[in-house]
């Protein structure tokens, strides 16, 4: 229930067909190109949103490494400080964010030569800004964006695994109360 | 795609009716817990719990407009409902409207499996206002709110 079947792949297919085309293209021209492998709606779908996710932890493991410095110039004692809540709250979206990317991947059904194959790079966000609100500002931008994305993916996906983006989607849209934004006053 | 289509017009129309009676049986138990939560607090605070039950009336009405218009009886709410937290405080109260978003989130869960994705798209989004309301209410982060520990692989 709700795993799908990447026929014959996933990324890895449109990268293959990619290149596979280009070559044909240097021996024969471009008239020597086949037929892209159609590609199924929910495939496209989980595809975008392990990559969306990939994009998030990448963007979170930035924002980690940029906050103690960030609090530092932020509090202007010359004491780095080691951490505090704000960095807390990023550690434990983050870990949120690889629990999201686990459960995706398991939905995905790779056949076992591509399932074995060297994994594709990740995507890589701009460097993270320096200050501190700043910061927790982008993430919590890119947390909506991405909860909107998920969710305009739901129709293209089987029962279970819309769930399940759904299920994502709450969580990126609550994240963005516990970076800061949309909480109630004390 | 192999979970779609299996019921016909009138079978999908009775999955469509028993999802959206469910998040109404929901959204009817917060709008009376909200009562409770709002008696407890004041201030700013007693204005959140007065939106939050306001958003809550909101949707119990799309929700029986949605069902009047699949030619369903929308189930009435019940005179009284059992909290899952006795409420004396006001942390008590807040605790209680975290628990009661939760219980909204979960039982959108079965608009979100339909195939109708103008359903879909309604339950997903009050699956994430639930959980910014949850989050606004103290809640701890939660990775994936609704969603049964059973349903997650491991």
């Amino acid at each position: 229930m709700g795993q799908v079947r990447a026929e014959p792949t996933r990324r890895a297919m449109l990268v293959a067909a990619g290149a596979g085309s280009l070559a044909l293209a240097g021996c024969k021209g471009i008239t020597a190109l086949g037929a892209r492998p159609k590609m199924h709606a929910d495939v496209i779908a989980l595809d975008h949103a392990i990559t969306a996710e990939e994009l998030m932890i990448a963007r979170y493991r930035l924002a980690l490494a940029a906050l103690p410095a960030a609090q530092h110039h932020a509090g202007g004692t010359g004491k780095p400080k080691a951490g505090g809540p704000d960095r807390a709250v990023v550690a434990a979206l983050l870990a949120e964010h690889k629990e999201h990317l686990v459960q995706l991947r398991a939905r995905l059904i790779l056949p076992p030569r591509l399932a074995t194959a060297s994994p594709q790079p990740s995507p890589t966000p701009a460097a993270a800004p320096a200050a501190r609100h700043q910061i927790l500002a982008e993430l919590a931008a890119a947390e909506a964006a991405a909860s909107d994305r998920l969710v305009g993916w739901l129709p293209e996906v089987p029962p279970a695994l819309a769930q399940l983006m759904a299920s994502i989607a709450a969580a990126e849209a609550a994240h963005v109360v516990h970076l800061g934004y949309g909480r109630l006053a004390p | 795609m192999t979970e779609r289509g299996l019921a016909g017009p009138r079978g999908r129309t009775k999955q469509e009716v028993a999802a959206l009676q469910a998040a109404l049986a929901a959204e009817q138990a917060a709008i009376y817990g909200y009562g409770i939560v709002g008696a407890h607090l004041t201030g700013t605070r007693f204005a959140a719990a007065f939106a939050d039950s306001i958003a809550h009336q909101r949707t119990r009405d799309s929700l029986t407009a949605m069902i009047t218009a699949r030619g369903g009886q929308p189930r009435p709410a019940a005179p009284a409902y059992r909290m899952p937290i006795a409420v004396h405080s006001a942390a008590q109260a807040r605790s209680l409207a975290i628990v009661l978003e939760r219980q909204v989130t979960a039982a959108y869960l079965g608009l979100v499996a339909l195939a109708e994705p103008a359903l879909r798209r309604f339950g997903a989004d009050q699956m994430r206002a639930a959980a910014v309301r949850s989050a606004r209410w103290g809640a701890r982060p939660q990775a994936f709110p609704g969603l049964p520990a059973s349903s997650l692989r491991r």
